[in-house]
């Protein structure tokens, strides 16, 4: 921080400034601060902040005045000189007031801080299987039926003036709030529909935040979870030796194959996958597996303050 | 008037004239504050005091007459005899103002008060008129007259935006600004010393009213009516004066009579005396004043019987005075003195409302017949005894009644002393200089004292207030304007009568039922409604001019019987008269009032059973703006309301005081509430018109908006109809703790402690009041996505998760300012101070905190990282010169100033400027960055305070299939037993906002139900309640029950782990007991007190007990006499025992007592008391 006279103080533009998102596909190959053995080690790169307001009124700075130091680095605030999207706002200026600064963005992990996640949202969810008894349905009013397609909130069923039929319209957006099973209980029709959920079938969701690209950030999850299975295994292996003869009983049930199967199903479910570890515990024996640290990948770069700040 | 109106616009604009809804009140209500303001009752006291008090109580001081004592001269005749007058006329305030050291004047602006500790007041100046007359040994009498002008009497400390402030024209956001002020700054307040102070109105009973009440068992008295008489706008104290029936007498037939007390007489006496001294002679007149119609009321007359005939001896007016001079305070006087006295007494000391001139006898007789009346009524049990906690009988002394009540101590005292001062002058022979004898430091320190401690009175005197003064609460814009509207009330706080501290009936839109404080205060301290008006109060001539007018007859000229059949009219306490048509007049008097023929403020009470018209225009009522309804339709229409809104281009504009002019709203007050009939809401007036005049009520008022009867605090609450009503005293509390944005210019300010919060947000769901407590625009606190679950276990018993995660993005993050103040004091010519870098080398006393931040200049310069009990500024005092002339190796002391010691930080600014004399005055602010952890305190709106348990990063935390993971989770138990329905309403309605982008609306009467939000909720796609289904973090499987997740709006509290946590090991002692010290910020040690002590005597380990503290902790050796059990003088070194008192010798024996005992023994000692240790053989 060489110059600050905005109304923001230091600290808060170091930490808005971290809050920038960076592509960092390159990332991958770097190390983390701690991990640095050597010079051929990338570890950080910078960039330059230097802005004035000499204009009346209110101007912005925003992720388009950071200036890469090293531009073969590629690393640079996601959406950069990206005309078709807003920049991000880091503070604003009045008249007078002027910003000078350099900033180093590192490698590190969601775990560490959370600007290093790379997405936005990921989450996960059970296929649900909707079956609707026609039998029960046959002997209901239209309005009954109607009401019934109505109490779900989020739409999963329609009516089909034609049919005079209840159908399941998009079955992926019920909610598991159970709301028509109670409708059709007050119906009087308990049987009017039974959903359940396939174990072996969910469907993920992940938005990154444009620090990785989506699919490769599914990609290291994986990698990353099966390391972590193999490690366990490994580990399971080595205590079930040093515990001479009685295998564990836990440690059985986790067997690779096991895993393996959980993993094709979340693949099938979207051909999406999974980030960050939010809801990586599949069903069955992997919960106990995943109970560490779930964390996935050294993918978001995030932005210590530098210079002669301190 | 409206009439006329009505008839002109009907035939353009029919639809305009129809009623208007709820929704239309907002833009009344829109223009009372754009008119007023939310402290308009301090500035209106305050421009009153400037205005008009000062130049009062100035012109109701009698002249200053002073003679010379001439020394008689023997052989020179006195051939002239002088008399000096000095009289004060007019008075000038000027803008406040400085002068600075150097002799220059520059105008003073509250921004540069407050950063360079100065008082921001204005200077007073006076004419004064010197005339001098000399008596010439011809006995003539020459006249020479002397005008001073402008002489300065003193400053006067200037209430900020108030008229005489100089921000008072800078009416525009961008002047404000310009100034170093915050726009949303409503003023209100005082700058003393740099520190803000406000006035917190004072709640009295009521002068000038006739109270009766009922005594109970041990008392004497049965009944007692008392009056406490105060002549309007007079600087004499209260005159009281009671009249009480008696229980039971000495003699058996004394049950019943009455009597009376009055000042200056020592005992009370037969009521009926007090009338024959007052000119009442005959027991039939007598009778005639109390009873009026002797013929209609013989119930009364019976009961009056037993004061007849106690008063039997004394039959004449002169007989009677003379029984009261007997009783007077002077003794031994002849018997015409005492009648003078007696009757000089009755004039000028009897219920001088009325008048405290000669020749009011009929006036004062009237009244105590009225008073005895009342007594009557009550003891004869046909009315109920008067209510001491109704607001009718209450009066607020605010800023200005309280400044003039210091203001008149103060110029007594200036005149006093320029009296003794021009006495000196004269005497010595010299001519009286005027400008010298006034000592205008009197009336500028006695404010400046006043209002800078709080202590309200003279300094050093009996009988003074403390705490009418109070630093500006500065924590959250909220806080600030809650202090700017409390009240007050100074009796007994240790009383445990708990009529005093309840919500009263007559509080109803006056004063805010859910914010007072807890404890001690409950009820004491109240806050005020957001409409309440405090009248200002006006001169009541006006008003008894046009009564005069209006045909009422004066009591001299009636006879008791016509009292009996017509209407008695009071203006202020004092009874005027006697009026026939009363409903004429009060209808005529109402219309006045409605078209500001004279003020609005005026209150008009008639009173039927009483047969009374009461009429008040003094200062310190409460009141409140209604609509005024007319056979049940209220006078606003909608063109009213259009008016107001968009004004066409033709129209005059439209604001509050037009909708007051035109006879639309108007101010009641709480005793003229009593008469009225006020509908709750627009649709009552309406169902009433069509249940029609037989069975429907007749209303004369409508309420503008019930929400209105909630004050500052309360009204940040959504939905407080939907709560428990604690839980909303408990926000109201809490509130003012949050963190926000206290003020837009906090970065060019320097408070002590300041607290802003990173990324305040604005409610998504907000109550209507909140766009004239400008909660939107200075927020506190934020929206938080918030599941009430139970999860880990790590938020039982009020303690949240927090979602790290998000705390890491800059959830409930703040800075934490604090500001150090150090100046250069001058004392003495010897002990110079100097802010400096100390040099070690010739330094003592060095503090053990690092010097190496400072600068050459002594001070740290900004974006230091400071912590500890680094020196922050340093500061040396020259020492003073060895008296030996030895060359020492220090010549100066240091006195820096360090950093607190549990805190830490960065310097943000450092301001270097003088004070008002001219010293170099330093004040550093330290900035510190609080991320929330483990401990620190959280709130909703709904008084749901927790800390937090555990901060879980956001793949530990529930999610959604939409990825929606809480920020905030809270335990669901907290909910049932505390009943905050609220709560849940909020959350609800603010997924509806956020989803659909709006702001919702919580304001507590109106007609939103939780089946409207749900049925909303349900169309946006969402579970109907706010329930969402969530996948446990750790294990991915979906959690059984559905979850309440919602956004709610979460406050930051100021309450910090880091500012609290302490531990210690050894540390600090006192010097003087040897006790540790007290204190965090001391490092103190934590007290082990009595009950842990008898916790471990009960578990058995009374060694333990002893070994902890009293070995390891207390322990001190002695040496003791054994001949006399006194502590012996011993040389250890040289092992030497010697008794004080045996200097023969004695068996001398050591003993290890506690240090605290041997201090103990020692102040024995010094009190002259021996403690004697004997040892057993």
């Amino acid at each position: 921080m060489e110059n600050n006279t905005t109304v923001l103080n230091d600290e808060f533009l170091a930490h808005r400034l971290g809050l920038i998102p960076l592509v960092s596909a390159e990332a991958v190959h770097w190390k983390r601060p701690f991990e640095w053995s050597g010079d051929a080690d990338i570890i950080e790169t910078s960039f330059s902040l230097d802005v004035a307001c000499n204009q009346d009124g209110v101007m912005d700075v925003t992720s388009n005045d950071l200036i890469p130091m090293d531009p073969d680095r590629a690393v640079e605030p996601v959406n950069c000189r990206n005309t078709e999207e807003k920049p991000i706002v880091i503070v604003k200026l009045r008249r007078g007031q002027a910003l000078k600064l350099t900033a180093r963005a590192r490698k590190g992990i969601g775990k560490d801080h959370a600007k290093f996640i790379p997405v936005a949202t990921a989450v996960f969810q059970f296929k649900p299987k909707i079956v609707l008894n026609a039998a029960a349905m046959a002997d209901m009013t239209d309005d009954e039926k109607q009401a019934f397609v109505h109490s779900d909130p989020s739409k999963t069923f329609k009516f089909n003036p034609i049919t005079r039929m209840i159908e399941v319209d998009n079955d992926e957006s019920y909610m598991y709030d159970d709301e028509c099973i109670l409708k059709a209980r007050e119906l009087g029709r308990p049987d009017l529909v039974t959903i359940t959920q396939c174990q072996d079938h969910f469907i993920f969701r992940v938005e990154g935040t444009g620090v990785l690209p989506v699919e490769s950030i599914v990609r290291q999850a994986i990698a990353y979870l099966q390391k972590k299975c193999l490690d366990l295994e490994a580990a399971a292996k080595d205590a079930v030796a040093l515990a001479s003869g009685q295998p564990l009983p836990g440690a059985d049930d986790m067997g690779p194959g096991g895993q393996g199967q959980d993993m094709d199903g979340g693949m099938g479910g979207m051909g999406g996958g999974m980030g960050m570890g939010m809801g990586m515990g599949g069903p069955g024996g992997m919960d106990m597996g995943m109970g560490g640290p779930p964390m996935g990948m050294g993918g978001g770069m995030g932005m210590g303050m530098g210079g002669p700040m301190y | 008037m409206y009439g006329a109106d009505e008839d002109h616009m009907e035939v353009a604009m029919e639809q305009e004239d129809d009623e208007i809804v709820q929704e239309d009140s907002w833009n009344v209500i829109s223009a009372f504050f754009d008119d007023k303001g939310l402290v308009r009752q301090q500035l209106d006291s305050f421009n009153e005091f400037v205005n008009v008090t000062i130049q009062e109580i100035i012109d109701e001081t009698p002249e200053i007459v002073i003679k010379p004592e001439s020394q008689h001269l023997p052989g020179v005749d006195a051939a002239e005899e002088k008399e000096y007058i000095i009289k004060f006329g007019q008075v000038y305030l000027s803008r406040p103002q400085i002068t600075e050291q150097d002799g220059e004047s520059v105008v003073l602006f509250p921004k540069e008060a407050r950063l360079r500790n100065l008082t921001y007041c204005a200077p007073l100046y006076v004419d004064v008129t010197k005339t001098e007359y000399t008596r010439m040994s011809d006995d003539s009498v020459e006249e020479k007259q002397e005008v001073f002008q402008h002489v300065h009497l003193g400053k006067v400390p200037i209430m900020l935006k108030s008229e005489r402030c100089n921000l008072h024209e800078a009416s525009t956001e961008q002047e404000a600004t310009n100034l170093g002020e915050c726009p949303y700054d409503q003023g209100g307040y005082f700058v003393i010393n740099g520190s803000e102070k406000v006035l917190i109105a004072q709640e009295r009973m009521a002068n000038n009213h006739v109270y009766v009440f009922k005594k109970s068992q041990p008392s004497k008295y049965t009944f007692c009516a008392e009056i406490r008489s105060v002549v309007e706008g007079s600087t004499r104290s209260a005159s009281s004066m009671s009249i009480m029936m008696l229980a039971k007498g000495k003699k058996a037939g004394a049950a019943g009579v009455i009597r009376a007390q009055i000042p200056y007489i020592r005992a009370e006496f037969p009521i009926f005396i007090l009338f024959r001294a007052l000119g009442f002679v005959s027991d039939r007149d007598i009778l005639e004043h109390i009873v009026y119609d002797l013929d209609a009321d013989p119930a009364m007359l019976e009961a009056l019987r037993a004061s007849v005939e106690e008063a039997q001896e004394v039959q004449t007016q002169e007989e009677a005075l003379n029984y009261l001079g007997k009783r007077g305070t002077v003794t031994g006087a002849s018997k015409a003195d005492r009648i003078q006295y007696a009757r000089n007494l009755l004039i000028k000391e009897l219920l001088p409302h009325l008048g405290t001139e000669e020749f009011m006898e009929t006036r004062k007789g009237y009244f105590v017949g009225y008073m005895v009346h009342r007594l009557m009524l009550v003891a004869l049990g046909r009315r109920a005894e008067d209510d001491r906690d109704h607001y009718a009988n209450k009066r607020l002394d605010l800023g200005g009644p309280l400044l003039a009540g210091l203001f008149r101590l103060l110029f007594r005292k200036l005149c006093k002393e320029m009296r003794m001062q021009a006495q000196k002058m004269v005497d010595a022979g010299k001519e009286i200089n005027v400008l010298s004898a006034i000592n205008e430091k009197v009336i500028t320190r006695g404010l400046k004292y006043s209002l800078a401690t709080g202590n309200w009175g003279e300094q050093g005197k009996q009988g003074i207030r403390a705490g009418v003064s109070q630093v500006l609460a500065r924590l959250t814009y909220a806080s600030t304007l809650s202090h700017l509207r409390r009240v007050n009330s100074p009796i007994g706080r240790e009383g445990k009568l708990a009529k005093p501290r309840q919500l009263h009936n007559s509080l109803w839109g006056m004063f805010c039922p859910a914010e007072t404080p807890e404890g001690q205060a409950v009820g004491l301290v109240k806050n005020m409604a957001l409409m309440c008006y405090i009248t200002v109060g006006t001169p009541s001539l006006p008003v008894v001019a046009h009564l005069e007018e209006f045909n009422t007859e004066a009591l001299d000229e009636v006879t008791p019987a016509d009292i009996a059949a017509s209407t008695k009219v009071f203006i202020n306490g004092v009874w005027l008269g006697i009026q026939r048509d009363p409903t004429a007049l009060i209808k005529n008097l109402r219309a006045m009032r409605r078209q500001v023929a004279f003020s609005t403020e005026v209150s008009i009470i008639y009173d039927g059973p009483l047969k009374e018209l009461r009429i008040f225009t003094d200062y310190g009522r409460t009141s409140r703006p209604l609509y005024i309804v007319e056979g049940n339709r209220l006078l606003v229409s909608k063109h009213h309301i259009r008016r107001l809104i968009n004004p066409a281009p033709d129209e005059e504009e439209y604001a509050w005081p037009q909708l007051v002019a035109d006879g639309l709203v108007e101010y009641i007050d709480a005793e003229e509430e009593e008469t009225t009939m006020i509908a709750m809401t627009i649709a009552d007036l309406r169902n009433a018109r069509e249940a029609g005049a037989a069975t429907g009520t007749t209303y004369t008022h409508c309420e503008i908006h019930p929400a209105m009867i909630l004050g500052v605090c309360a009204s940040i609450i959504p939905f407080p109809d939907h709560n428990q009503s604690p839980r909303n005293t408990y926000q109201s509390a809490m509130g003012k703790q949050a963190m926000g944005m206290y003020c837009t210019n906090y970065q060019t300010r320097m408070d002590t402690q300041g607290f802003v919060l990173y990324y305040p947000q604005k409610p998504l769901v907000c109550t209507r009041a909140m766009d004239y407590l400008k909660f939107r625009e200075l927020p506190a606190g934020i929206n938080a996505i918030v599941a009430i679950m139970c999860y880990t276990g790590y938020n039982q018993e009020d303690s949240l998760m927090l979602n790290g995660s998000s705390i890491d993005r800059g959830f409930h993050r703040s800075i934490f300012y604090r500001a150090y103040k150090e100046e250069v004091k001058k004392s003495g010519v010897m002990a110079r101070e100097e802010i400096e870098a100390p040099d070690p080398s010739i330094t003592a006393k060095m503090k053990h905190g690092t010097y190496d931040k400072l600068d050459a200049d002594g001070l740290v310069p900004p974006g230091t990282r400071v912590s500890g009990e680094d020196i922050i500024c340093g500061k040396t005092v020259q020492l003073p010169d060895d008296p030996t002339g030895a060359v020492q190796r220090h010549t100066k002391k240091d006195a820096s100033l360090a950093l607190r010691g549990h805190e830490a930080g960065v310097i943000d600014q450092v301001m270097l400027t003088t004070n008002d004399e001219g010293q170099k005055f330093v004040k550093i602010r330290v900035r510190t960055i609080c991320i929330p952890q483990v401990g620190d305190k959280f709130a909703s709106r709904h008084g749901q305070k927790g800390t937090c348990g555990i901060t879980y990063t956001m793949e530990d935390m529930p999610f959604t299939a939409e990825g929606i993971v809480p920020d905030i989770i809270v335990n669901p138990h907290a909910i049932p037993s505390r009943m905050t329905i609220g709560h849940l309403v909020e959350a609800l309605m603010s997924k509806v906002a956020s989803l659909m982008g709006s702001e919702g609306d919580a304001t507590p009467f109106t007609k939103v139900t939780v089946d409207n939000v749900s049925q909303m909720l349900h169309d946006l796609g969402y579970q109907r309640r706010g329930w969402e289904v969530m996948y446990s973090g750790h294990t991915g499987r979906q959690v059984k029950a559905q979850i309440f997740l919602n956004p709610t709006y979460y406050q930051r509290l100021k309450h910090m782990v880091d500012f609290k946590i302490h531990s210690r090991g050894r540390g600090p002692v006192q010097v003087l007991t040897r006790q540790p010290a007290e204190g965090r910020a001391r490092d103190g040690g934590l007290r082990f007190g009595e009950m842990e002590r008898d916790c471990i005597i009960s578990h058995g380990s009374a060694a333990f007990l002893k070994e902890r503290l009293f070995d390891q902790s207390d322990a001190y050796r002695i040496h003791v006499c054994e001949r006399s059990g006194l502590i012996a003088v011993a040389n250890l070194k040289k092992q030497q025992f010697t008794s004080t008192i045996y200097k023969d010798g004695s068996n001398i024996y050591q003993v290890f007592i506690p240090y605290a005992c041997k201090l103990l023994f020692q102040e024995l000692m010094a009190m002259c008391i021996a403690p004697r240790m004997q040892f057993e053989k």
